[in-house]
């Protein structure tokens, strides 16, 4: 049983990461400024292609989004059990299909990985094709737009860079931001 | 009830903007509630904000908890403010939606300080200036 109703809450856990601890616990940089954009995911493209394409035509490499719900033809995403390799705390799972996807709401990360190029991260709560409502990692390069557009509220991060970096902390390599060599 | 929720309408506008990376075992609601510390905002709104969490505990209506077993748990949704409270200290309130392991939903408000970050979260805040 993964949930439970209580009336005194838990002691929160405190879990050991394989790594060296990592004294600056908050990674912060701000902009002066955000642009907003309104971005539509076109239908027949993946969501990787729909966010990343508009977005770089814009300039904007780094940005927060919010996907305000729509249909995917096809979409896979990964839930976070413990790795079995010990190697970190957590592991994605291997890719569930969920079929013909109603996604409820997403939000999705856009940077850059460690060779440059973009990538998004993406959580979000879909129905799957059997009904069920279920949450997630989105695999963003296999999950096709369906029939119709799907609204996108962008909010760009000008000032700096979102890069993913290794964490020797959690021993994988994540998203954070940088100091760009071109901004502010 | 302070004055603060005692406003229907607030004009305002946006100003800053500000990503962080929090990192494991940290709280989420206090957390972001650092963040804004850190970067000087007083009122924001989360943008954006994706990640995960060790276990999950959201509040019920009859004041009970609904605890979310991990690891990991993770943020499928996430909507909040902060704002400062009457005594002037801050407050963040966020609701969200969360996935456990096998990837059941599950929502609600997050309760401050019993929602540790497992491997990271993300979140984009934009500073609300209220019009004075």
């Amino acid at each position: 049983m993964t949930a439970e109703t209580k009336t005194q809450h838990s002691r929160p856990r405190t879990l050991i990461h394989p790594g060296p601890f990592n004294p600056v616990r908050i990674n912060s940089l701000r902009s002066s400024t955000a642009r907003h954009v309104r971005l539509a995911l076109q239908p027949g493209t993946s969501l990787y292609d729909g966010l990343v394409r508009p977005l770089q035509e814009l300039g904007i490499h780094a940005a927060s989004t919010t996907i305000l719900g729509g249909y995917f033809d096809c979409l896979d995403y990964c839930v976070a059990p413990p790795d079995p390799s010990g190697q970190a705390v957590i592991a994605y799972s291997q890719p569930r299909e969920a079929g013909s996807t109603y996604m409820v709401f997403g939000n999705a990360t856009i940077g850059k990985n460690m060779k440059g190029d973009p990538i998004v991260h993406c959580h979000a709560a879909i129905r799957t094709e059997d009904g069920a409502v279920m949450g997630g990692h989105i695999l963003t390069d296999t999950a096709m737009v369906g029939h119709a557009p799907i609204p996108v509220l962008v909010t760009s991060l000008d000032a700096f860079d979102l890069r993913v970096a290794f964490d020797p902390e959690t021993n994988i390599p994540l998203l954070q931001p940088v100091s760009g060599e071109n901004h502010e | 009830m302070s004055e603060q929720q005692n406003i229907v309408v607030e004009s305002g506008s946006m100003g800053r903007v500000a990503y962080a990376r929090i990192a494991p075992n940290e709280d989420l609601v206090l957390g972001v509630e650092k963040m804004c510390l850190a970067e000087g905002f007083r009122n924001a709104f989360v943008r954006g904000a994706l990640g995960s969490l060790v276990d999950a505990c959201l509040g019920t209506r009859d004041g009970k908890y609904l605890e979310v077993k991990g690891p990991a748990v993770e943020i499928v949704s996430l909507a909040g403010e902060v704002r400062p409270d009457s005594d002037g200290s801050l407050r963040a309130a966020l609701t969200g939606v969360v996935a456990d392991p096998e990837g059941n939903v599950y929502g609600g408000p997050f309760i401050a300080g019993a929602n540790p970050i497992c491997m990271t979260f993300e979140v984009t805040l934009e500073e609300w200036l209220p019009a004075k």
